[in-house]
């Protein structure tokens, strides 16, 4: 008889409990800084890309997710500090676990993930995302490539003295 | 369903599909199909935490019959797919299938002899969910992409013919842009 | 169980010429003169290298591969080098797995190669398949105890259009230059300065050019040489690799096939002691694009009725609307078969079927090229008959006392026998003689003797020998000599009677080298006028019932007279004694006559053609059918040698036909079944026939006799060169900066004759047209002048409508 009403105390004393429950699509919820969410290829501070399509990722990811095939920079047409850029860049996210090893296995750390989880969509090919959907956004100051080195003469510098230069540059 | 067909086209069917279309997405209900580890997020969704029931999905279903949208969750093996299409086949129309994570979706790492590489291969699918597992807001938030698919679903065939000439196509746009308060 | 050994059997007999040593603690046997680091490696012990390379001289550069010597109970003073020492008895070695001193000097080279080595592996086309890195990874220094700055150079630069050099990376093995100076003979690559600066380079003036620069890219241990062509296509790892048969030439290259995607990103040598040991040339490294070029046909396509126009089609209605036409044409006055010399064995088998069963007529050819009777007689007398067994080979050039070459240019027209000659030239095995125009770049790199003559006085100086070079005729006697022959000598009249008469007075072996890789197969098969497959002639009626009861057919129902040849055929159909042809890839300016082909092409009254790529044929075709490229299909070529090379499919499910696939089909709508529905079933149809016996040839052509050319004049000498304007070789531009220059070649003589200056232009010409281009100074017979056949803007055949041996209008300057 009384554990009965004991139980009942349970339900009635979370009443006066603060709510739990999210409001997801009201609030978006912010995930832990470090959520494998949706990829991003990052840009140097002059917007050439960091990528050099070296297809480490590639190698790195267990579920085959990701295909790169590089290019070679031109003086004409250079999409990255150095001789390789890649060309080709596409991520399967049917495939990807967002395990992260690309991450690790990014010599220039072009490629990091977003916090960004609302992929849903009704199609398999729509989710095979390419380097334009990849790309991060131009920020202030920065070009879309193809265009020259800005913040030096070769890739050394941009590895090297990137932030340094960048902020020279903006001066 | 069967009556609809028959009717003809016109000014107040729109409204007509509109007031079916809600009343179809106010209470969808699931019918699980957790296979492996996206069932657990799946069940958390469930939960109080995530509460998918204010979106009119009370309850999930273990009997085909009383549900019309299937979430396959976790990897389905070529053992399981006949046992994926019976459950779809004994679902009542209209039905949606909705693939949790990159498994159900594509085979995901299982890129082997033993999974289907998606369950595309075996029933429709009307939505893709990526991530493995996706966490519980992904699923809402596919859930709710769901929804607004089935508020543009065509009446009748007449309907079916006019959206797909039109060449419309629902807007999935994320759900915490959507349904974001207005500041 | 295993039971203990007994101490005594364990006693190592060492047999006559061989030596016994200990590695690591282990007794040996090896043959005298085997480098210690080969000894190893079959025992077991792989000890690490650069340089070290079978096939090359032993170097010593990159002293990666010490090892701890022991010789008569005393230690050698400090490790030493396993891949130049050879091996001697009672010799106690220690390599790394046992001594640490031999590990430790393995480190220390190690250090010392990555000081100046730069770690750009992420951009680096070797990466993932680099020695110097899996050596670094498995047995290196964790961290860099250099800090100093690394040294640096400008990279890359081009050494050639298709090589690109990063001296950064190099560790100066010096394979590379090894491999150009011994084994193509090129030595335009060489180490240059010394010490630090020591770097691996090329003359300003004179690039890299060699048709073999490809090999120096396999071989290179690091990502110092690298293939513009490949460069940051893909990465091993995601590469399938398919072994593969080269198509470009008769010598039937083993190959690698690398792919991914459903496109080839390149081709590598496969290993094959037998036939290119592990080389190949440039064309059939990097000549593979034809295959995805963007105009390929990849529907079939139907002449309409109503606008003349050809129009994609399905395959059901190209099927029925060649059939219909085909039986047709060959109810009116038949049907001839053209077919390339680029076609496997079973596809030619097909063909060759084809024409007999659903067409029936002899009236079949291979030989888009020009062609002789007197070279059908001794290709369907002797050649057709000899294999590995009983022929020359590749082995038996490079045992042979002597070779002698008649109307063959091995670099151009088949590099691996060059290849070849210039090996056992070098040991001195081989004596090499050229009966050619002029001292060539391989008449020099096989260390050869020009017997120089004009063109078309081949025969004439072949039945002269004995008189004025009684020493060739001696060293062709002894046993094991070889004479090959080319296939230029279909162009001089006389040539083949004359080898033949050669070869019987010295007991020489004769082979006859094609250029390219389907002639020797479709001879085998019976795509010619005269032949059945397995060499048996279509007049002798017991071999005519033979192949008919194997085939199946109603006997009496194959035609018993010998056909037309690719001349005949084409003469027969431009004045409509033929009503139809059958071309599958045969490009019209090959010919001898293209203006002959034109007309035919045009006369005739139903063309269908088998094509991968538009051609000159395409244009007239009523029903144009696509086929599939050499790597998406399998099949094999019969190379020179006679020697089977098979091959699998490369790229599966593109849903490209192989031609005998389309035969078949289309012969099914004929009311024909010709068994080959796919190339294993033509292939074991074709095996059911076996080979028929040798009826013997009856070769007996005079040589003619040399009139002068006249004032004004010259007898043209041509041949192909290796890179030029072949339909294989479209779609590669870096392949094509490594053609030779085009320039025409006339003695000092002739030249000051014509009024010709050096550097100048000449400009040649014959009542068809006319070609100017500039011309160079050799050692040509006076009264001579040769062009390549098919390179540049110069088209022999096309613009002059001559050939090998023709008199040529000769003048100079620009017209």
């Amino acid at each position: 008889m009384f554990e009965s009403l004991k139980g009942f105390g349970v339900t009635f004393g979370t009443m006066f409990k603060k709510v739990v429950t999210e409001e997801y699509p009201e609030v978006k919820k912010v995930t832990a800084p470090r959520f494998h969410g949706r990829h991003q290829l990052n840009r140097h501070p002059d917007g050439l890309e960091k990528c050099v399509g070296c297809e480490l990722c590639a190698w790195a990811c267990p579920a085959d997710a990701i295909f790169v095939e590089g290019g070679d920079n031109t003086e004409e047409a250079r999409y990255s500090p150095g001789e390789r850029y890649g060309m080709d860049y596409q991520i399967n996210y049917l495939r990807c676990i967002g395990c992260g090893l690309c991450i690790e296995a990014c010599p220039t750390r072009s490629l990091t993930m977003t916090n960004e989880y609302e992929l849903a969509d009704d199609n398999r090919q729509d989710l095979i995302f390419t380097k334009e959907d990849l790309l991060a956004p131009l920020l202030p100051g920065m070009e879309q490539p193809p265009h020259p080195m800005r913040l030096g003469n070769n890739e050394t510098d941009y590895y090297v003295n990137g932030p340094q230069l960048a902020k020279e540059a903006g001066q | 369903m069967g009556l609809e067909e028959k009717l003809p086209n016109g000014i107040l069917l729109t409204s007509v599909e509109k007031l079916v279309n809600w009343t179809r997405k106010s209470s969808l209900w699931p019918a699980t199909f957790g296979l492996a580890c996206c069932a657990i997020e799946m069940m958390t969704t469930g939960g109080p935490r995530y509460d998918l029931a204010r979106f009119g999905m009370e309850v999930f279903r273990a009997s085909p019959r009383q549900a019309d949208l299937m979430i396959v969750a976790g990897r389905v093996t070529n053992k399981m797919a006949p046992v994926l299409r019976q459950i779809y086949d004994q679902m009542p129309e209209p039905r949606w299938v909705l693939a949790m994570g990159v498994c159900a979706s594509s085979g995901g790492m299982f890129n082997n002899y033993a999974v289907v590489q998606g369950v595309d291969h075996v029933v429709p699918v009307d939505m893709y969910l990526p991530g493995c597992p996706p966490r519980p807001e992904m699923l809402m938030d596919a859930i709710l992409k769901i929804h607004a698919k089935i508020m543009d679903e065509p009446l009748n065939a007449v309907r079916a013919k006019a959206l797909a000439d039109s060449g419309y196509r629902t807007d999935l746009i994320p759900s915490s842009e959507r349904f974001a308060r207005k500041k | 169980m295993t039971i203990a050994p007994d101490k005594n059997s364990t006693e190592l007999v060492v047999p006559e010429g061989h030596v016994k040593l200990v590695i690591d603690g282990v007794e040996v046997v090896a043959p005298k003169g085997e480098l210690l680091i080969r000894t190893a490696e079959r025992l077991g012990t792989v000890i690490p290298r650069f340089c070290d390379h079978p096939l090359l001289e032993p170097a010593g550069a990159c002293r990666q591969c010490l090892v701890e010597v022991e010789m008569g109970g005393r230690p050698m003073p400090k490790p030493q080098a396993s891949c130049t020492m050879t091996v001697a008895d009672g010799m106690v070695v220690k390599t790394q797995l046992t001594s640490p001193v031999a590990d430790k000097a393995q480190q220390g080279v190690m250090e010392l190669l990555l000081i100046n080595h730069p770690l750009d592996c992420p951009i680096c086309d070797k990466g993932g398949e680099c020695p110097l890195q899996n050596q670094a990874i498995a047995h290196g220094r964790s961290d860099s105890r250099f800090h100093e700055h690394k040294r640096t150079f400008p990279k890359p630069i081009n050494i050639s259009t298709q090589v690109l050099l990063d001296r950064e990376r190099c560790v100066l093995c010096q394979r590379c230059t090894r491999f150009s100076a011994q084994i193509a003979g090129d030595p335009f690559i060489e180490l240059l300065e010394r010490g630090a600066q020591q770097q691996i380079g090329v003359a300003k003036e004179k690039p890299f050019q060699s048709y073999f620069s490809g090999n120096t890219i396999q071989i290179c241990p690091v990502g110092a040489l690298t293939s513009a062509a490949y460069r940051f296509r893909a990465r091993p790892f995601d590469l399938v690799s398919t072994p593969s048969v080269c198509e470009h030439c008769s010598s039937g290259c083993a190959e690698r096939t690398d792919w991914r995607r459903g496109k080839v990103q390149r081709k590598l040598a496969g290993d094959d002691p037998q036939v290119n040991e592990e080389w190949i040339c440039d064309k059939g490294r990097f000549a593979f694009r034809y295959a995805t070029a963007d105009d390929r046909i990849t529907r079939p396509m139907v002449r309409d009725a109503e606008t003349g126009e050809l129009r994609e089609s399905s395959w059901t209605e190209a099927l029925q609307v060649a059939a219909a036409g085909l039986l047709a044409a060959r109810d009116a006055n038949g049907v001839g078969v053209l077919t390339g010399g680029r076609l496997t064995v079973e596809d030619a088998y097909a063909y060759s079927k084809f024409a007999r069963i659903a067409l029936h007529t002899n009236d079949i050819d291979f030989r888009a090229r020009p062609h002789s009777a007197e070279e059908l007689e001794f290709l369907s007398g002797t050649t057709v008959f000899t294999n590995p067994d009983n022929g020359v080979t590749f082995q038996g050039i490079e045992s042979a006392p002597a070779a002698l070459l008649v109307a063959f240019e091995p670099e151009e027209e088949a590099p691996i026998v060059f290849l070849r000659l210039r090996k056992s030239a070098r040991k001195g095995t081989t004596k090499v003689f050229h009966l050619g125009q002029f001292t060539t770049p391989a008449v020099e790199k096989t260390f050869g003797t020009l017997l120089a003559c004009v063109p078309g006085a081949e025969a004439n100086a072949l039945n002269a020998l004995p008189d004025h070079a009684s020493d060739v005729v001696e060293l062709l006697g002894k046993p094991g000599a070889v004479i090959l022959v080319g296939e230029r000598a279909a162009e001089i009249p006389g040539a083949f009677t004359a080898v033949a008469r050669l070869a019987e007075r010295t007991g020489a072996k004769v082979a006859w080298i094609p250029r390219r890789a389907g002639e020797r197969g479709a001879l085998a098969v019976g795509a010619t006028p005269n032949l059945l497959p397995g060499g048996r002639h279509v007049a002798n009626t017991a071999a005519r019932t033979e192949v008919e009861r194997t085939w199946g057919v109603e006997e009496g129902s194959l035609p018993a007279n010998p056909g037309r040849d690719t001349t005949g055929i084409l003469e027969a159909a431009a004045n409509g004694q033929l009503s139809g042809l059958v071309v599958g890839g045969v490009d019209p300016f090959d010919l001898p006559d293209p203006a002959l082909a034109e007309k035919a092409l045009a006369q005739a009254g139903f063309v269908v053609s088998l094509e991968l790529r538009p051609s000159a044929v395409t244009a007239h075709a009523d029903v144009v059918l696509p086929i599939a490229p050499a790597v998406e299909k399998s099949g094999s070529y019969l190379n020179w040698e006679g020697r089977r090379r098979e091959f699998g499919t490369t790229l599966e499910g593109t849903g490209a036909l192989p031609d005998c696939r389309v035969l078949d089909t289309l012969a099914v709508e004929m009311d024909a079944d010709l068994f080959t529905q796919t190339p294993a079933a033509a292939a074991a149809d074709l095996a059911r026939l076996g080979e028929g016996a040798p009826s013997g040839s009856s070769l007996n052509v005079a040589a003619p006799l040399q009139s002068p050319a006249g004032a004004g004049k010259a007898v043209l000498a041509t041949w192909h060169r290796l890179i030029g304007n072949g339909s294989l070789q479209v779609d590669e531009p870096h392949l094509a900066g490594t053609a030779r220059p085009v320039v025409a070649k006339v003695a000092e003589a002739t030249a000051q004759q014509f009024g010709l200056e050096t550097g100048g232009y000449v400009t040649v010409s014959t009542e068809r047209g006319a070609i100017t281009l500039p011309v160079e100074t050799d050692d040509l017979p006076e009264g001579v002048i040769w062009l390549p056949t098919n390179s540049g803007d110069v088209t022999v055949r096309a613009t002059l409508g001559a050939g090998h041996g023709s008199i040529v209008s000769v003048s100079g300057g620009k017209s």
